[in-house]
């Protein structure tokens, strides 16, 4: 087997070869993050009906839904609405703390059945199997979303505690809601956020997966004819809520 | 056509594939959608002509200091809990992950679509060692099924009919489905779901590795890429070595011009995670790779492997995927096939190009295939690969070339010479050259050449 030592030796005496290369810089950086964080969530704080006006003219373009309520208590009838056109009742969420509130005993009351994924890590396998099988059965996957890319309706999710991987990927409708403060330009901007979150080194809170979801899951591989939820959600539903959801 | 069998001289199984009407309809059919879809996300958007410049010198930046970047990315890999491997050949890359395998006890892969695992036959050696692999993106899925190789690197299937699929459903699923491409879909779906929840082992490629940040990217439509990221207990992650970028800054722009769906996977699954593997593994694969970072290929390391010069493609558009006989077809496909199996392995289809350079102008990171190709031609004349006729009209003809006087001459004894062939004013077939003349006609050498009439504009006019 190759060692560690061994392969780098490799590629160090072939890159001592080259010559004449002419000079190349990766992108530029932005050097203090938070600082550039920070200038363009005031620019949009100007800007952002247009960027909102985008994001839904680029998510319809690839298939999503777009939605525009008030508060968080509005996204309910929104959700029951989606639930019931589908004949749909099974729902699982993101705990509360992620999702920025307690939506459950809302949808229950519109006849749905949710089930809100625990606050961290479980510890019983048996318990793991029965929320997967759980997730696995259910119609519809609410979330929230850490970023929303105008220029290409994309929704940034970032795994982490209370924020399971496959509630935004195993049921076949999914449904995220996001607020003014996770609504970026482009992905130029998205890039700044991205690595505002890794600026430290550490990873906070955040799970190891980040997932920038454009529009339901596609597939065009059988004569090139589009066809939509071929292994994640059939539809992707976008809320955006005026008032803030968190913090 | 199924499996390009190589001992099958290049003319041959190209011709077969342009005597097989279905795989031409399908190709024009793809092939156009394709460069249609194209032009379309770049039409609406226009930084994306700069940015493609952007990318293209991101990717030359980070090659020039390849060693600073990929050891950065094993640190942080490492950092947070991955364990990353080294692989100078495809058997060692097998042995790793088989070893892998072995140790999580798994029974079965599953896989997200893959150059790098195609490129060193991973599959087979799964199966030998007892882990049965299952590809999940639905077009590998089907030519898994129907034992076949891809024929496109984003559309593995492209060369099979709905009709064809809803028959290779039927055989090896045994149930009986329409040959309609949504009911097609939605079987695959329910068997490849369950797939998911069974597998011990998560397979995948990798996009682009974030050295700052130690952050594997995949990028896929169809949602497996998460699958086979957060379900099963381990997850590899095969990588050409040349796949890595600084930062995530560079990522956004690869995104930008490449596509918009990617999962990014920083090691396994967190503290107060309730999901994602517990082991997560990196291998980095060589395999030819580093020798070009001083060879006469090394711009093809620039590659993205999006298969955009597969759809403008002249020669691809006519025989598809499989003629070219190896893992990477098309244009590119000739330069990766030559760097992971040498000059020799293609003496022939260092040929199957028209030099018209379609590809560099498709490309998304702008990669002179055309330059790449004739360097390649003179290395198998110059390793005296190339038939020895080849070599021999190539050696004469530099040779006259060079030699001004000797030309002339030889053009005026060819205008004597060509008398027989010529048929309004082309050669159409000429002797000893009948293989070359079948499909082309050759300019018959005119009557006053350019060089004569300019000795004469320049006697005519007065200084």
């Amino acid at each position: 087997m190759t060692t560690r030592a061994e392969f780098m030796a490799r590629i160090r005496a072939e890159l001592g070869k080259t010559r004449g290369l002419p000079p190349a810089t990766p992108a530029r950086r932005p050097e203090r993050p938070r600082v550039e964080a920070e200038a363009i969530r005031a620019e949009l704080a100007e800007r952002w009906p247009e960027a909102l006006e985008r994001f839904r003219h680029e998510l319809e373009k690839v298939g999503g839904v777009f939605y525009r309520v008030a508060t968080l208590a509005e996204v309910v009838p929104v959700v029951a609405g989606i639930a019931r056109e589908r004949a749909a009742r099974r729902l699982v969420s993101w705990h509360a703390a992620e999702l920025g509130g307690d939506l459950g005993p809302a949808l229950t009351a519109h006849g749905l059945e949710p089930v809100a994924m625990p606050p961290g890590e479980v510890a019983s396998a048996a318990e793991r199997q029965r929320l997967r099988e759980l997730v696995a059965a259910a119609e519809l996957g609410l979330t929230g979303a850490d970023l929303a890319i105008a220029e290409t309706g994309t929704l940034v999710l970032s795994s982490g505690a209370g924020r399971p991987r496959s509630t935004s990927l195993l049921p076949p409708y999914h449904i995220a809601l996001f607020d003014r403060t996770a609504l970026v330009e482009s992905l130029a901007q998205a890039g700044v956020f991205l690595e505002l979150w890794h600026a430290d080194g550490e990873p906070g809170n955040r799970g190891a997966v980040i997932s920038f979801i454009t529009g339901p899951s596609r597939t065009a591989d059988i004569e090139l004819t589009l066809t939509r939820g071929v292994h994640g959600p059939k539809e992707v539903h976008a809320i955006f809520v005026e008032a803030p959801i968190r913090g | 056509m199924s499996q390009a069998d190589l001992s099958i001289p290049f003319r041959r199984r190209a011709g077969r594939a342009m005597e097989d009407a279905f795989l031409q309809e399908a190709l024009t059919i793809a092939t156009t959608k394709f460069i249609g879809l194209r032009r379309e996300a770049f039409d609406a958007f226009p930084e994306g002509e700069r940015l493609r410049d952007v990318a293209r010198e991101i990717k030359e930046a980070t090659l020039q200091h390849l060693d600073r970047y990929l050891e950065q990315l094993i640190g942080n890999v490492e950092r947070f809990g991955g364990r990353v491997h080294f692989a100078t050949t495809p058997a060692e890359a097998r042995a790793v992950i088989l070893e892998i395998g072995r140790r999580a006890g798994a029974r079965m892969a599953v896989k997200s679509k893959s150059m790098a695992t195609e490129e060193i036959h991973l599959n087979e050696a799964l199966e030998a060692a007892g882990i049965v692999p299952v590809e999940t993106d639905l077009g590998e899925y089907i030519i898994q099924l129907a034992h076949e190789r891809p024929s496109h690197i984003i559309a593995p299937a492209i060369h099979k009919t709905k009709g064809q699929i809803a028959d290779l459903f039927g055989k090896e699923l045994k149930r009986t489905v329409p040959a309609d491409p949504e009911a097609l879909t939605k079987l695959a779906r329910g068997e490849l779901r369950e797939k998911f929840l069974q597998a011990d082992l998560g397979i995948t490629g990798a996009n682009f590795a974030v050295a700052d940040t130690g952050t594997v990217v995949l990028v896929t439509n169809e949602g497996n890429g998460r699958m086979v990221t957060s379900l099963p207990r381990v997850h590899v992650a095969v990588m050409g070595v040349e796949k890595v970028v600084p930062s995530m800054t560079d990522l956004m722009v690869f995104l930008a011009i490449l596509a918009k769906s990617a999962t990014l996977v920083q090691g396994p699954r967190r503290a107060g995670e309730l999901e994602g593997p517990e082991e997560f593994h990196l291998v980095v694969l060589d395999n030819g790779r580093v020798d070009q970072l001083a060879g006469p290929l090394r711009e093809a390391l620039d590659c993205l492997r999006c298969g955009a010069c597969l759809n403008v493609c002249p020669v691809y558009r006519q025989i598809g995927g499989h003629a070219y006989g190896h893992t990477y077809p098309g244009p590119i496909g000739i330069l990766l096939t030559a760097m992971l199996n040498g000059p020799g392995s293609v003496k022939e289809l260092a040929h199957a190009s028209s030099l018209c350079g379609a590809c560099v102008d498709a490309c998304p990171v702008r990669i002179d295939i055309p330059r790449m190709l004739i360097e390649l031609r003179r290395e198998v004349d110059e390793k005296r690969i190339a038939p020895w006729i080849e070599r021999v009209v190539f050696t004469s003809v530099g040779w006259l070339l060079a030699r001004p006087l000797l030309y002339g001459l030889a053009g005026r004894i060819a205008r004597v010479l060509q008398r027989p062939f010529v048929r309004d004013g082309a050669i159409r077939s000429l002797p000893l050259f009948g293989d070359w003349t079948r499909t082309r006609d050759l300019p018959a050498v005119a009557s006053r050449t350019f060089r004569e009439r300019w000795s004469e504009l320049e006697r005519e006019t007065p200084r």
